[in-house]
């Protein structure tokens, strides 16, 4: 190709021209295509974060509720209309166990076993056919 | 591609025409962007910029198990601009109308009323004021607020005239029509609703009505403990109590972001510049434990409905480290509805354990014996001779207020039966033993006439008297060692207990046990403080004993004794101060025979106190036995009360068994 020639550069210039413009415009689109996503992640994340506030307002609320519900005279009341008869343990009914209550179980459970006199002591073996 | 199209000459002007346009566009650019940037920049900002502030949110006070006394929420007040409703040739505006019952039952209003509101555009001018009007203040009868704190509408518009003034609900349009009347622009429908409520109104979708949501405090468990909460007012202000104490933990900082905003105001996250996240408010973790608060509140309500007195106050602490676990008195109030209180009964607000004073009575017989203990000037057997009318002191024969008991022995009472039957007689020989400059000091040493340092409720100083100013008069030595001449908080008397209690040491009481951040770190931790030394620990364990003798048959408080359980405390009945007109006119102020404040101060166990109980009850004697309100028949038995069931609570263990009965043996000292 002769590159003096106008016929020739008049092709490149008009292809030059066009690839310019789609290339521009492409990373126009682009750009704006690009804009368009962050707007709308920007805009989700906006909607999340409303609807992360609204549920925390929701649990606030149901907290407060619940807070309300077992209050004190909220439980008397029910209590009484329930007719559940329920009343604060006396000291009478309590028994106090000084040592550990894990080891006491233990001691209990297992007295049979670590007895002072002679005990008989019977294993069970599973028979095998 | 022809010939003829690609001629030189075309090709100048294509080339020409291409870069002029393009000449023209970027021109355009620069003028737009260089040369009038300021001003359309100005515009911009003006019409898209926003600040959007985030509130953060207050944080809760927890009671010692974790159980929430006070938190925030989100309400919403739903109102209406009746100027924005659809109009009746709207074709959907009978189908909004259609609705209006069931926004109605949702708000529960009347449907009459909701109806007047939405039809309500325009408010009428106010008529000019009558001078009979303007005399009587505008205040209409029965309208009350309670320390100056209205609540307002957040909405609210006030134009400045009287009509709107008083009127509140609604927002107008302050320019007015021909005719004087402001356009209604907002009327509110209902407050308090709650967010699944508004969800519901929000799916009715009616034009024109809409919420404003706002953040209230509220306090889950109504009226406990709430002289030590206080409230914070509508307006979002913390007005008393640990609302107001802890503000500094609780409020939080606001956050905010800077964007911009489209035509319709809605935020374009896009474009958010800059953004300070919100730092919610620190949880505040009490001492109090609600259940003992309730406890107290509970046996506070039998005493008034017993008694009816003027008022009552119960404390309870640990003695060992000062925390109080519950402080209550009557009469009390609904911080939800502090602003319903009547005008006349704002004393309700006051935490009367601090911010009132009293005249202890015979419990403050504890001052003289430890002084006159610790200066090693008697022992629990020392005996005094209880018959004296008079007695010397520095030179001159002083009167010997009276003693109503009766002892086997008058003339050779000992020093634990002084304590345990409170003889005035004894009580006041004790201090003259002492001498009053000493007897003085031990009283300050107690933490009486100055503030311990409680947090909320308006501490007082109460009242002593030093020797040698006006107040100390010829028989004050042996006035004040009955506890006359003397007056002083609730929590000071408690807290004189509680050092006899923990072997000697007057601790600060204190109310706040951490500070924790919202994501539940520690931020700050209250530790126990000593204030001073009263006395030492030898002395209080003497005194304990002695104390013991008290909430026995043989003492004045057999109703204060808990079965299985050392009790150690001290009765106090008290007359009241009453003006008394004389025959000249004059009005003196004289004790009364009618009137009294009965008071029980005492710990348990003995051997190793857990639990300090105060109950003070004021003027209950007309419904009391015989007529007189004593501390050992009005008090002692709600402390026994109160006792009992804090035991299996706090899982109190008696001393016995582990300590010798007859040794007393104190954690208090040794920490």
């Amino acid at each position: 190709m002769k590159t003096t020639d106008s016929h020739a550069f008049v092709n490149q210039f008009l292809i030059w021209l066009l690839v310019t413009f789609s290339a521009s415009g492409s990373i126009g689109l682009g750009m704006v295509w690009m804009r368009h996503q962050i707007s709308a992640t920007a805009n989700a994340n906006r909607r999340l974060e409303a609807r992360i506030a609204d549920v925390q307002r929701r649990i606030d609320e149901t907290t407060t509720a619940i807070e309300g519900e077992k209050g004190s005279d909220v439980l008397r009341r029910r209590n009484a209309e329930w007719h559940l008869g329920l009343v604060q343990a006396t000291e009478i009914q309590i028994v106090r166990m000084p040592d550990d209550p894990v080891m006491r179980l233990a001691r209990f459970g297992n007295r049979d076993l670590f007895h002072d006199s002679v005990t008989a002591v019977s294993f069970r073996l599973a028979a095998k056919e | 591609m022809s010939k003829g199209f690609a001629s030189n000459y075309r090709i100048l002007v294509l080339a020409t025409g291409l870069f002029g346009v393009f000449g023209l566009l970027g021109a355009r650019l620069v003028w737009l962007h260089v040369v009038d940037r300021d001003s359309y920049l100005r515009n911009i900002v003006k019409a898209r910029r926003q600040i959007i502030v985030e509130k953060a949110r207050r944080g809760d006070i927890l009671d010692a198990n974790g159980a929430i006394l006070a938190t925030s929420h989100s309400l919403i007040e739903v109102g209406v601009d009746p100027s924005a409703l659809r109009k009746p040739d709207d074709k959907l505006h009978a189908k909004d109308e259609a609705k209006w019952p069931q926004l109605a039952a949702l708000l529960g209003l009347p449907l009459a009323e909701l109806e007047k509101t939405f039809t309500t555009k325009f408010r009428e001018p106010a008529p000019a004021p009558t001078a009979s009007a303007a005399s009587s203040a505008a205040a209409p009868a029965g309208l009350v607020f309670n320390l100056n704190l209205s609540p307002a509408a957040p909405a609210t518009v006030k134009d400045g005239t009287a009509a709107n003034a008083e009127d509140d609900d609604t927002e107008i349009d302050p320019a007015a029509d021909g005719a004087g009347r402001h356009e209604i622009k907002w009327a509110k429908l209902a407050e308090n609703i709650s967010e699944s409520t508004y969800a519901d109104i929000e799916k009715l979708n009616i034009h024109g009505v809409y919420g404003i949501r706002v953040y209230r405090r509220s306090y889950p468990h109504h009226q406990l403990a709430s002289h030590l909460l206080g409230f914070v007012s509508r307006q979002q202000q913390p007005v008393a109590g640990l609302e107001r104490y802890a503000e500094f933990y609780l409020r939080g900082q606001d956050g905010w972001r800077e964007g911009e905003r489209d035509g319709r105001s809605n935020e374009l996250a896009q474009f958010r510049t800059r953004e300070v996240p919100r730092a919610d408010g620190f949880t505040v973790r009490l001492s109090i434990d609600a259940n003992v608060q309730d406890i107290i509140e509970q046996e506070l309500a039998t005493i008034a409905k017993t008694y009816q007195p003027v008022k009552a106050t119960i404390v309870v602490s640990d003695p060992r480290d000062g925390f109080i676990l519950g402080m209550a008195n009557y009469p009390t109030y609904d911080p939800n509805e502090y602003n319903k209180v009547p005008k006349d009964e704002q004393e309700r607000l006051k935490n009367v354990a601090v911010a009132d004073v009293y005249e202890p009575g015979s419990v403050f017989k504890i001052v003289a014996a430890s002084g006159a203990l610790e200066e090693r000037l008697v022992t629990p057997d020392t005996t005094f001779d209880c018959s004296l009318a008079r007695a010397d002191y520095r030179g001159k024969s002083l009167s010997l207020p009276a003693d109503d008991h009766f002892y086997d022995d008058p003339h050779r009472v000992p020093l634990s039966r002084v304590i345990s039957f409170s003889s005035n007689r004894g009580a006041a020989q004790l201090a003259m033993k002492l001498g009053e400059e000493k007897f003085y000091r031990y009283a300050r040493a107690f933490g009486f006439g100055s503030k311990l340092g409680f947090p909320v409720g308006g501490e007082v100083n109460g009242t002593v008297h030093a020797p040698g100013s006006a107040g100390w008069d010829g028989l004050t030595i042996t006035r004040m060692p009955m506890g006359h001449a003397i007056d002083c908080t609730v929590l000071q008397m408690h807290a004189a207990m509680s050092a006899i209690a923990n072997g000697g040491v007057l601790l600060r009481p204190q109310l706040i046990r951490q500070i924790r951040d919202a994501a539940g770190e520690k931020v700050y931790s209250f530790e126990r403080v000593e204030l001073n030394r009263a006395v030492s620990t030898e002395t209080a364990r003497t005194m304990a004993q002695m104390l013991m003798g008290v909430a026995t048959k043989n003492g004045t408080a057999p109703d204060a004794a808990i079965a299985g359980y050392e009790v150690a405390g001290k009765t106090g009945t008290t007359q009241k101060l009453e003006p008394v007109e004389l025959a000249n006119g004059q009005t003196v102020l004289r004790y009364s025979t009618r009137h009294h404040v009965a008071s029980f101060v005492g710990f348990f166990p003995a051997s190793r106190p857990q639990i300090a109980i105060s109950v003070i009850i004021d003027d209950a004697d007309a419904h009391a036995p015989n007529g007189v309100a004593y501390g050992s028949k009005v008090a002692a038995p709600s402390f026994k009360h109160i006792g009992e069931q804090l035991i299996p609570l706090l899982n109190i263990q008696a001393g016995r068994g582990v300590v010798p009965t007859n040794l007393v043996a104190f954690e208090g000292g040794r920490r």
